[in-house]
C-alpha cells in the first residue's frame, strides 16, 4: 500500500440536463487497496467511476491515473491509459451473442491492436489466459455457452473476468455482487480483496452492503449528493454515519 | 385500481364523445372522398374503355397461348443474367452498406459532419428510384446487365444503409463502453461490440433486399440493362406473344423462387 494509483481531487460532474451528480469529491486509491464506496441512490457514485474511467469529461476537477492525467487525453493517448484501468458495470455489458470466452478474451483486445482484431479476430494466443480468469470468478465450466443465457449473477462474474483479463493496475467495479447470492457474494469480494493485496490492484468498489464493506474494504468511503461526506478504516466508521448516507432529508421524502 | 370502468367513472365527458360522432369525421370523409374522386379525373379512369377493350384482351391471351417453350433455351442466360444482376448488386452493397451505416448511425458515428454526410449519401441513393440509376448507368457504361448490376448497388446502398443504420442506433451501447475501456482500437470495439449483435439482422435484411432486387432486375431489362426484361421487351416489340407468356412462366418462376428461399433463409436466421 503505496503510491496512489488513482488520485481523484474537487471533482465536480453538471449534465447537460442541468443536474449536478457530483459537487465536489476528493479521494486516493493506492496499489494493493480495496476501497469501497457507500451511499444512496442516485449519490452520484457510478458518475464518479465514469469520470475516473474517462467516459465522462467531468464538469471541474482532476482525475490521475498511475500519475498521468486522464480527464483531458483523447484519442490513442485515451486508449492507452484506459488499459490501466480494468471496469466492471453495473449490469454486466456483455456482448451477449458471443461465448463466455469470447467475452473475456475482448478483455484483452487493447494488447491486441492490429487489423486481424479491427476485422472481428479473436486473439487466441490469450485463450490460456482468459480461462485461468474464468476459472477466478469460478465460472470456467461456462466457457462454451452464450453470455445471453447466463445467470444474472453468472453475467456479473463473467464481467469480472473480462476486467481481469485486461490485466489492469487499478479496477473499478460498480456493484459487482448486485445480483450475487450472498455466498457469490461474499467470494467475490474475497477475490477482489486478493486481487489487491496479493496482486497489488487498486480497487474502488461501489457497494450497497454496508456489512460486506465492514468486512471485506480496507478503507469505506461514504458518499451523499455527488460528495466524499467519510473517508475512513472499517473499524473507525460509525454506523450512524452510515444509516445517515441513506437517511433522506424531509423536503426530499417523496409525497404520498 | 384504475380498471377501465373507474376511469370513465371519473371522466364521463371522455367516453361520451367518443360514442358520439364527431363533426371532423364528415370533414373527413367529405375530404377523402373529395381526394379520389380528383384522382379518377386525372388519370382519365373509363371503365367503359375496360369492356370495349375486352375483346382486344382475349386477343392477346389467345395470341399468347400455348407459351413457346422451344425459344426457353435461349432465354436461360438471360434468366441467370437477372438474377446474377440480383446477388451481385446485392453482395456489392452488402460490402459498402456496413460501415456506410456506422457512420450514419447516430451511436457510432465518428464524427457529426460526417453523420450528415453518410446520411445524405443514403438519402439520395434511395430516393432515386433504381429504374433512373439504371438510365444513367446505361448511358455511362452501355448496354447489357452491368449498368443493371451497378443501379441496384447504388439503390440497394440506400437502403441497406438506412435499415442497417437504423438497427446500429437500437443497440444497446453498454459493450460497446465496455470494450472501448479495454483500450481497443475503435475498428475492434465496431467489430466485437456492434457485428455480433447486429449481424443476424442485418444478414435478414440483405436478403429480403436480395429477393426485392432479383424481381427488380428484371425490370431494368427494358430500359436495356440485360436480363429477362430485355427478352421480354424485345419479344413485345416484335408481337410474339408466345414467347412473352413462356417468358412471364420464367418470370414467375425466378420470383417466387427467390422470395421462398429467401424466407427460409431467414427463418433459419431468426
Ligand atoms: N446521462 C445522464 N444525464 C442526466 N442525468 C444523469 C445522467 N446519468 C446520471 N444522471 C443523474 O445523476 C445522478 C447520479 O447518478 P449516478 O448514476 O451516478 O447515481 P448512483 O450513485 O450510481 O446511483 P445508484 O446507486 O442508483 O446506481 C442521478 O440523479 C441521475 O439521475
Ligand atoms: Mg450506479
Amino acid at each position: 500500500m503505496s503510491q496512489p494509483l488513482i488520485e481523484v481531487s474537487g471533482l465536480a460532474m453538471r449534465y447537460p440536463t442541468g443536474r449536478m451528480a457530483l459537487t465536489d469529491a476528493s479521494l486516493t486509491v493506492n496499489a494493493g487497496e480495496l476501497v469501497v464506496i457507500l451511499g444512496a441512490n442516485g449519490c452520484g457514485k457510478s458518475t464518479l467511476l465514469r469520470c475516473v474511467a474517462g467516459m465522462l469529461q467531468p464538469t471541474a476537477g482532476r482525475v490521475t491515473v498511475a500519475g498521468s492525467p486522464i480527464s483531458n487525453l483523447t484519442g490513442q493517448r485515451l486508449a492507452d491509459a484506459r488499459m490501466a484501468l480494468g471496469m466492471v458495470f453495473q449490469n454486466a455489458n456483455l456482448v451477449k451473442r458471443r461465448s463466455v470466452i469470447a467475452n473475456v478474451m475482448a478483455g484483452t483486445l487493447g494488447r491486441h491492436r492490429n487489423w486481424k482484431t479491427a476485422l472481428g479476430l479473436l486473439p487466441h494466443s490469450e485463450r490460456p489466459f482468459a480461462e485461468r480468469c474464468l476459472d477466478e470468478v469460478g465460472l470456467l465450466g461456462f466457457a462454451d455457452q452464450r453470455a445471453g443465457t447466463l445467470s444474472g449473477g453468472q453475467a456479473q462474474r463473467c464481467s469480472v473476468a473480462r476486467a481481469l483479463a485486461q490485466r489492469p493496475l487499478a479496477l473499478l467495479a460498480d456493484e459487482p455482487v448486485a445480483a450475487l447470492d450472498p455466498e457469490a457474494a461474499e467470494g467475490l469480494m474475497s477475490l477482489l480483496k486478493r486481487l489487491a493485496h496479493e496482486d497489488g490492484l487498486g480497487i474502488l468498489c461501489v457497494l450497497h452492503q454496508p456489512d460486506l464493506a465492514r468486512r471485506h474494504a480496507d478503507r469505506i468511503l461514504g458518499m451523499k449528493d455527488g460528495r466524499v461526506l467519510f473517508d475512513e478504516k472499517p473499524s473507525d466508521v460509525q454506523e450512524v454515519a452510515v444509516s445517515a448516507l441513506y437517511a433522506k432529508a424531509p423536503l426530499e421524502t417523496l409525497p404520498a | 385500481m384504475l380498471n377501465t370502468a373507474s376511469v370513465n367513472d371519473v371522466l364521463p365527458g371522455a367516453a361520451q364523445a367518443r360514442r358520439r360522432l364527431h363533426p371532423m369525421t364528415f370533414v373527413l370523409l367529405f375530404l377523402g372522398a373529395a381526394l379520389f374522386l380528383q384522382s379518377a379525373f386525372v388519370v382519365h379512369a373509363r371503365p367503359q374503355d375496360l369492356i370495349t377493350g375486352a375483346a382486344g384482351i382475349a386477343d392477346i391471351l389467345h395470341r399468347s397461348f400455348p407459351p413457346d417453350f422451344a425459344g426457353l433455351p435461349d432465354a436461360l442466360w438471360p434468366a441467370l443474367e437477372t438474377i446474377d444482376m440480383g446477388i451481385f448488386g446485392t453482395a456489392i452493397a452488402l460490402v459498402f452498406a456496413l460501415p456506410l451505416a456506422l457512420i450514419a448511425a447516430r451511436n457510432t458515428t465518428p464524427a457529426k459532419p460526417l453523420y450528415f454526410l453518410a446520411r445524405g449519401l443514403i438519402a439520395l441513393a434511395r430516393v432515386v428510384p433504381d429504374l433512373v440509376w439504371a438510365l444513367i448507368f446505361v448511358t455511362a457504361v452501355g448496354l447489357g446487365p452491368f449498368p443493371g448490376a451497378l443501379a441496384i448497388v447504388i439503390h440497394s446502398l440506400g437502403m441497406m444503409g438506412r435499415l442497417f443504420a437504423e438497427t446500429i442506433e437500437d443497440i444497446d451501447m453498454g459493450p460497446v463502453e465496455a470494450l472501448t475501456m479495454t483500450g481497443a482500437s475503435r475498428l475492434a470495439v465496431f467489430s466485437h461490440g456492434v457485428i455480433p449483435t447486429v449481424m443476424p439482422s442485418l444478414l435478414g435484411i440483405t436478403l429480403y433486399r436480395l429477393d426485392e432486387n432479383i424481381r427488380s432486375s428484371l425490370i431494368l431489362g427494358f430500359v436495356g440493362a440485360g436480363g429477362i426484361g430485355f427478352q421480354l421487351l424485345t419479344a413485345m416489340n416484335l408481337f410474339q406473344y408466345r414467347t412473352v407468356s413462356m417468358l412471364l412462366v420464367l418470370t414467375f418462376i425466378i420470383v417466387v423462387g427467390a422470395e421462398r428461399i429467401s424466407a427460409a433463409l431467414r427463418q433459419r436466421i431468426a
